[in-house]
């Protein structure tokens, strides 16, 4: 979970991009790294574990500091897991210590079988961790909607976001930095205003 | 998920004082506590500088995919592990359920020696992390001090 120092006046946060291979989760970050406005050394190296073909072998790594937070220097790391079904193990590495996460779901329609089971992964693994959706403040992020078969956002809500507490979700079209920010600054604050009412509420 | 304890100045003056007599002694360049989650704590550097936000995030998740196979092996932990380079070797240590040493030193530097004086940092770290712990073992989150007054957008796309 997000550590804090006291003495630094640091708060450290993760936030995981996860979903399906192929889904642009990589792209989020890469457009962030990108076009991001940050002051002189609030953004580090955008590190990728990939392999030759440019997929994502373990993970994507960006560390980055939010501007507009008084008070404490409060640094955020982005990662992106493997989307390949094949690197489970992998994928529950980087959700050690997640903070928050955008679940980024592929709008084609053929996609919508791989979207449901990724979500449904990403349920078991924080299981597996002693965690729940119902503890993490997350996001979905409807991607690639500017394809002509992307499914309507009406049927991926019935598919992803059909709860008792529904959750943020925006459309997005990571290639063209569309919703890309929309999606991280949501999850930044639910995740600030979550941190700040544990405080209250220890306090009270 | 247990965290960290909240760490006050004397805990991370506690923590520099031991990864500085490691430098001292082991001729180490570079001593990092992070947390396994990836976050960097705290460190001392010497001479040269590195991306420690990335050496701290990498060397976690290196340590937790070693974890991942010490359970294929039936081993139920490896304490540490070293990789060796051709000028700069790094040694990662655990100290305790949530945090790990990571030390960069000069590769001619024999990485029995640089265990043997992180042995000792390892004891005095996680001392002082359980010393924070037993301060107040429920506190883990004080943000008293943010201000989120601002109410537009954390991160900003730069405008072309």
């Amino acid at each position: 979970m997000a550590i804090i120092n006291q003495a630094t006046k640091e708060l450290q946060v993760k936030i995981v991009y996860y979903g399906t291979a192929l889904g642009g989760k990589t792209t989020n970050l890469v457009q962030i790294h990108d076009h991001v406005q940050t002051a002189e050394g609030q953004k580090g190296k955008l590190v990728s574990l990939a392999t030759s073909s440019d997929r994502t072998l373990f993970f994507d790594f960006l560390p980055i500091e939010a501007m507009a937070i008084k008070g404490f220097k409060t640094k955020f790391q982005l990662y992106t897991v493997p989307g390949q079904v094949i690197y489970n193990t992998t994928r529950q590495l980087v959700l050690r210590g997640v903070d928050g996460i955008v679940f980024v779901a592929d709008s084609q329609y053929e996609k919508m079988e791989e979207n449901v089971k990724s979500f449904q992964n990403l349920e078991e693994n924080l299981r597996s961790l002693n965690l729940s959706l119902s503890d993490i403040p997350y996001v979905l992020q409807y991607n690639k909607r500017d394809l002509p078969n992307a499914a309507p956002i009406e049927y991926m809500e019935f598919l992803l976001n059909n709860r008792e507490q529904q959750v943020p979700s925006f459309p997005a079209c990571a290639s063209k930095c569309e919703g890309v920010f929309e999606t991280l600054n949501m999850i930044t604050r639910m995740l600030l205003h979550k941190f700040i009412n544990q405080n209250l509420s220890k306090a009270a | 998920m247990a965290t960290l304890p909240q760490l006050i100045e004397e805990d991370i003056e506690a923590m520099n004082r031991a990864l500085d007599e490691l430098l001292a002694r082991s001729e180490a360049c570079a001593a990092l506590i992070i947390d396994k989650g990836g976050f960097l704590i705290t460190q001392t550097v010497h001479a040269r500088q590195f991306d420690l936000v990335t050496l701290a995030a990498l060397s976690a998740a290196s340590f937790a995919a070693t974890q991942g196979i010490a359970n294929l092996v039936s081993e139920t932990n490896f304490t540490s592990i070293y990789q060796q380079g051709e000028i700069h070797s790094l040694l990662v240590i655990n100290i305790d359920e949530h945090c790990l040493l990571t030390v960069v030193f000069p590769a001619q530097v024999s990485v029995g020696a640089v265990k043997y004086f992180a042995a000792a940092t390892v004891k005095q770290v996680a001392n002082q992390l359980q010393k924070a712990t037993q301060r107040n073992p429920t506190a883990r989150l004080d943000l008293s001090l943010i201000n989120m007054a601002e109410t537009g957008p954390l991160f900003r796309k730069k405008t072309a």
